[in-house]
C-alpha cells in the first residue's frame, strides 16, 4: 500500500515539470528500488522466456533453435484430458474452501482476541495458536493421519459418545478428503494468518471505542460498527489476493494425506503437472499447464480488484 | 553515469544468468571453450598412469534407490575404499521418485559425475548427458569385461543405437537360493495349526481363519490377519504384484510375457488376476483384510509388523526386511514370517522363481559433467575386481572377516551377529552399502581362494541365517529351505526376454499411458477389493474398459515390439 500512495504524492507534486527533474529529485529513491527491479527481472521476467517451451516438442539438452515448434498442441491436449479438468476441479474446490474458512475464521479469531482483556492470557492463546504454522507440512499430515486412523482419538471419542458403533476410515472416503484438507489448514494457519487483522485492529484509534461507549454500545456493537469497518481495507486487500492466489494451493497437503482411494477428490493441479508433465518427460505439457494457471490467476486477480474498487473503492492494483 | 552504470549492471547480471544456464556444449563463446581446454590439458598429460593413480578425487553420484542406510562415505568399507582408489564418492539417494528428479537433472544441464537413473536415463540420454562406454570398457574395463562377458551385449542400448551407456547393475550369474515369494505367513501361525499345506489362495485364508479365530488380540492389541501396502508405488508392489505371483506369473513388472509365445499383456487385465482380486474382495468383507491397507503410509506398516500382530503379508523380502529384523531383534521370531507357494488354485504352476537371466537394463553411468571418466570407469572396473568385491561384501579382512579353519571365508562372530539383528549394519560398517547398484559378481562366482564372494552364497550359510523357529517350522514341512516348498528354478528355462520391468519406454507419450493405466489401476482397484462382493465384477469392467480408453492396446503392442527388438539385440530369439 505505501509504495502507491508516494507515488500519487509525489505525481500531484510534479505535475508540469520536467521529467529529468524529477528523476534527479528522486535520485535515492530510485537507487535504492533499483536492486529490486532488477531482481523482479531476473527473477520474474526472465523465466517468463521458459513459456516458449508450451509451443515447443521441449526436449532438455537441445538447443533453443533446434526445437521443434507445434502451436497450441499441447494445449489442446490439455483440454482434451478428462484428468486435467478433475484436477482444476479439485484445485477450485479445495481452494474455495480454503478461502471461505482459512479467511473467515481469523478475522473471527482476532476480533474475539481483541475482546480478551487479560493480557497474558490473550498473548498465550495467539501464541499457542499460531505455533502449528511453523510445524511443516509432513509433520502435520501424520499427525491428522494418526487422529483419524481406526485406533486414533477422534474414532475414540466419537465411539465413546455412542455417535458410531464402529471405527470410521476418515481418510479414504471421497467425499470428506476436501474437508480433511481444509480442517487441517485451517489448524495450521488459523492463528498466523489472524496476526495481519490483529495488528489492523491494534491501529484503529481508541476515541472511536470511548465514543462508542459514550454513545451507549455494547460490545456486539463496538464489533460491528468500529473493529469490523476499521479493518476492512485490510481485509479486502487480502481477499483479493487470496482470491489470486485461489489455484495455488500448493500440493504437500494433498499429496502427504492422499492415498489412491481418495485420488479423484486428492489431485490438484501442481500433481497433474508433476505426474503427467515433468514425471512422464512431458515439460511441454507441463509448462501449458502451467501458463494456465498464470492466467487463471491473473482473470481471477483482475475480476476481485474490479468488483473491489466497484463497491468499496478499495483496489490493489 | 549513474544511469550507464547501471545499465551496465543489469546487463553483467543478465550475461550471467545466460551464460549460467547454457554451460558446456555451447561452444560460440570463446571465454568458456578456453577454460574448458585449461581443464582438459592436464587430464591428458595424465593419461598413461590413469589405470594406477590413487590421486584423491571425488565423484559426485546420484541413486535413483533409496538408502537409509547410507554412511555418508565415513564406514570402515568406504575409508578402505578410498585408501585403495583413492576415489571419495558423495552419493546422493533419491527420497521419493526419480523420474521428477532426473526430469529436472536432464533440464537443468547439470549432472553428478556418475548417475544411476534405474528406469529413467532416458530423459537424461536424450539431453546428452550420458556417455559412451564402449570404448571406455574396452580400454580402462578389464574387470568389467570378464564380469559381465557373454552378457555384455544385454547392455546394449537397443537395435538403433547399439551402444553401452551404463555398466550393469545387479549380480551377474547369479543363483537364486531364497524364493522370490510374495505371500508370507507368521510362522506362529503355520505352528499352532500343525503345519498345514499352504498352496492355495484357500488354504492361506483357512490358516488365516482358523488362527484369527483362535487369537483375536496379540500383546493386547487386535490381530490383523493379512495386510497390504499402498502407499505411492508400494501398491505396484503389495497389491498388484502378488497377483501375478498368484496366477502362475513370473516378474515382469506390470506385465505378464507369455512363457511359449513370447506375447505380453498387462498383467491385471488377465482374467486369472480378477479372480485373485475378488478373492482379496472376498478377504476384506470377511474381516480378514486390514481396512487400513489403503490408507496406511509405509512407517504405519512397518510398524504393524514389528508389532507382531499382522499374520500374514503378500509382499516382496526388501519391503518387510527392517520390521523383521525389529522382529529378530525383540526376540519375537514367531512372529517372523515364512515364505509359501500359495497360487490361485490347484492346477496354477508357481512360477515365480523363473530366471530372468543376467537383465542389464539398468545401471550406473558416467555423465558429460564428470571432468575425469576414464578415471570413473577404472573405478568402476576396480569395483568389479576381487578385492573390491570382498571388500563391499565383507568388509576387512581381519576386522569384520577371517578364513577360518578350513579356508572358508566367515564374518567374525560379534560382526555376523550384528548384521543379523542391527537394522543399522549397513550404516555402522559399510558393508552391503557399495554393492548394489555397483557391478557385482553373482552368488554363483567363486574367487581365487575357492570362496564365493557374496555372503550367505551355500545353503548351509542359508540355513545358519534363520532362526530356530523358521529351522522348526521348515523341518515342520520336511523342508530344509524354503525353496524346497517352492518350484525350482531349474524347473523352468531362462527368460529370454529378461524382465520388462527393466526396459526403458522411450516415447513420452507411452510413458503417459502407462501412468495413466497405472494411476486407474491405482484408483479402481481397491475400490473393488473394498466393493460389497455383488458390485466387485461391475467395477472391475469399469477398471478394463478405462485402462482400454487410456490406450492401453497402443502401449502394448509397443511392449511387445520391444520384447521382440531385445530377443534380436540379445541374440536370445530362436
Amino acid at each position: 500500500m505505501i509504495p502507491i500512495k508516494q507515488k500519487e504524492i509525489s505525481t500531484k507534486e510534479s505535475k508540469g515539470k520536467d521529467i529529468r527533474k524529477i528523476l534527479s529529485q528522486q535520485k535515492y529513491l530510485i537507487a535504492m528500488s533499483l536492486p529490486f527491479v532488477i531482481w523482479v527481472i531476473i527473477f520474474a521476467y526472465v523465466p517468463l522466456w521458459g513459456w516458449t517451451m508450451a509451443f515447443q516438442d521441449y526436449k532438455p539438452g537441445i538447443p533453443f533453435s533446434e526445437q521443434e515448434w507445434v502451436g497450441f498442441k499441447h494445449f489442446l491436449k490439455l483440454f482434451n484430458d478428462p484428468m486435467f479438468f478433475l484436477a482444476l476441479r479439485n484445485t477450485l474446490a479445495m481452494s474455495l474452501l480454503g478461502l471461505v474458512f482459512g479467511f473467515t475464521l481469523p478475522i473471527i479469531l482476532a476480533l474475539l482476541l481483541n475482546e480478551i482483556k487479560n493480557l497474558t492470557f490473550k498473548k498465550t492463546v495467539q501464541t499457542i495458536s499460531y505455533l502449528p504454522h511453523f510445524v511443516s507440512w509432513v509433520v502435520v499430515a501424520s499427525i491428522v493421519t494418526q487422529m483419524l486412523s481406526i485406533n486414533g482419538p477422534v474414532n475414540n471419542i466419537l465411539m465413546s459418545l455412542n455417535l458410531i458403533d464402529k471405527p470410521k476410515q476418515f481418510l479414504i472416503q471421497p467425499n470428506l478428503f476436501w474437508w480433511i484438507v481444509t480442517a487441517a489448514d485451517v489448524w495450521k494457519e488459523l492463528g498466523w494468518n489472524s496476526i495481519i487483522f490483529l495488528a489492523a485492529i491494534s491501529s484503529i484509534n481508541p476515541e472511536l471505542y470511548e465514543a462508542a461507549t459514550v454513545d451507549g454500545a455494547g460490545r456486539f456493537a463496538k464489533m460491528r460498527y468500529i473493529t469490523l469497518p476499521g479493518i476492512m481495507p485490510t481485509v479486502i486487500v487480502i481477499l483479493i489476493m487470496n482470491i489470486g492466489n485461489l489455484i495455488n494451493i500448493g500440493f504437500e497437503k494433498q499429496l502427504l494425506l492422499g492415498n489412491p482411494l481418495v485420488k479423484e477428490y486428492a489431485d490438484v493441479l501442481d500433481i497433474y503437472i508433476l505426474n503427467y508433465g515433468i514425471g512422464s518427460g512431458r515439460y511441454s505439457l507441463g509448462t501449458a499447464a502451467g501458463m494456465f494457471k498464470s492466467l487463471v490467476s491473473l482473470i481471477l486477480l483482475t475480476i476481485a480488484n474490479t468488483i473491489s474498487k466497484k463497491t468499496t473503492d478499495i483496489k490493489v492494483i | 553515469m549513474k544511469k550507464v552504470l547501471s545499465i551496465i549492471l543489469v546487463v553483467l547480471l543478465f550475461m550471467g544468468v545466460v551464460t549460467g544456464c547454457k554451460k558446456t556444449k555451447d561452444s560460440d563463446s570463446t571465454k568458456e571453450s578456453r577454460s574448458k581446454v585449461d581443464e582438459e590439458t592436464p587430464e591428458g598429460s595424465e593419461d598413461g598412469a590413469k589405470e594406477l593413480s590413487k590421486e584423491p578425487i571425488t565423484f559426485t553420484m546420484y541413486s535413483a534407490e533409496s538408502n537409509p542406510n547410507y554412511d555418508n562415505f565415513e564406514s570402515p568399507v568406504a575409508k578402505k575404499i578410498q585408501e585403495l582408489t583413492g576415489v571419495t564418492l558423495e552419493i546422493e539417494y533419491e527420497m521419493d521418485d526419480p523420474a521428477q528428479r532426473i526430469g529436472i537433472m536432464a533440464a537443468s544441464g547439470e549432472y553428478p559425475d556418475l548417475v544411476y537413473a534405474k528406469g529413467d536415463l532416458l530423459p537424461l540420454k536424450e539431453a546428452g548427458a550420458i556417455l559412451q562406454l564402449d570404448d571406455l570398457i574396452e580400454e580402462y574395463g578389464p574387470n568389467l569385461k570378464k564380469l559381465y562377458g557373454e552378457y555384455l551385449p544385454r547392455l546394449r542400448w537397443s537395435t538403433e543405437d547399439p551402444h553401452i551407456y551404463y555398466v550393469g547393475t545387479y549380480p551377474v550369474y547369479e543363483v537364486r537360493l531364497e524364493p522370490a515369494n510374495l505371500f508370507w505367513l507368521q510362522h506362529a501361525v503355520v505352528k499352532e495349526l500343525g503345519y498345514p499345506e499352504i498352496k492355495t489362495l484357500d488354504d492361506f485364508e483357512k490358516a488365516l481363519k482358523d488362527y484369527y479365530a483362535k487369537y483375536p488380540q496379540i500383546e493386547g492389541q487386535d490381530t490383523i490377519p493379512l495386510s497390504l501396502l499402498a502407499d505411492d508405488w508400494r501398491f505396484l508392489i503389495s497389491v498388484t504384484n502378488p497377483a501375478w505371483a498368484a496366477t502362475g506369473g513370473s516378474d515382469d513388472g506390470e506385465w505378464y510375457v507369455d512363457p511359449e509365445t513370447y506375447e505380453a499383456v498387462r498383467h491385471l487385465t488377465r482374467e486369472e488376476e480378477r479372480e485373485y482380486f475378488r478373492w482379496l474382495n472376498h478377504m476384506n468383507n470377511e474381516g480378514l483384510l486390514d481396512p487400513e491397507s489403503f490408507s496406511q503410509k509405509t512407517d504405519q506398516y512397518e510398524a504393524k509388523i514389528a508389532s507382531g500382530r499382522v499374520l500374514a503379508l503378500a509382499d516382496a523380502d526388501w519391503s518387510i526386511g527392517s520390521p523383521q529384523t525389529a522382529l529378530r531383534e525383540a526376540d519375537l521370531e514367531e512372529r517372523m514370517y515364512g515364505r509359501y507357494p500359495v497360487v490361485l488354485d490347484e492346477d496354477t504352476e508357481c512360477r515365480v522363481n523363473q530366471s530372468p537371466g543376467y537383465t542389464g537394463g539398468w545401471g550406473i553411468s558416467i555423465t558429460t559433467s564428470c571432468e575425469d571418466p576414464e578415471r570413473a570407469i577404472a573405478f568402476l572396473d576396480w569395483m568389479a575386481t576381487e578385492e573390491g568385491q570382498v571388500l563391499t561384501h565383507w568388509g576387512i579382512e581381519g576386522e569384520h572377516w577371517e578364513y577360518n579353519a578350513d579356508g572358508k571365508r566367515v564374518f567374525l562372530p560379534e560382526i555376523d551377529e550384528m548384521r543379523r539383528t542391527d537394522p543399522e549394519f549397513g550404516k555402522k560398517t559399510g558393508i552391503g552399502n557399495y554393492t548394489y547398484p555397483f557391478p557385482q559378481w553373482g552368488n554363483g562366482i567363486k574367487d581365487s581362494t575357492g570362496n564365493y564372494v557374496q555372503p550367505d552364497s551355500e545353503i548351509e550359510d542359508i540355513i545358519e541365517n534363520y532362526t530356530e523357529v523358521e529351522k522348526e517350522v521348515l523341518a515342520g514341512y520336511g523342508a530344509k529351505v524354503w525353496m524346497d516348498l517352492f518350484p525350482s528354478p531349474e524347473d523352468f528355462p531362462i527368460k529370454p526376454w529378461g524382465a520388462t520391468w527393466m526396459y526403458n519406454i522411450e516415447d513420452p507419450d507411452l510413458v503417459d499411458i502407462d501412468n495413466r493405466v497405472t494411476d486407474i489401476g491405482m484408483t479402481l482397484i481397491p475400490k473393488a477389493i473394498l466393493a460389497s462382493p455383488d458390485e466387485f465384477d461391475s467395477i472391475w469392467d469399469e477398471y478394463l474398459k478405462s485402462v482400454e480408453d487410456a490406450g492401453l492396446p497402443k502401449l502394448t503392442e509397443a511392449m511387445n515390439d520391444m520384447i521382440q527388438e531385445k530377443m534380436e539385440l540379445w541374440g536370445t530369439k530362436e
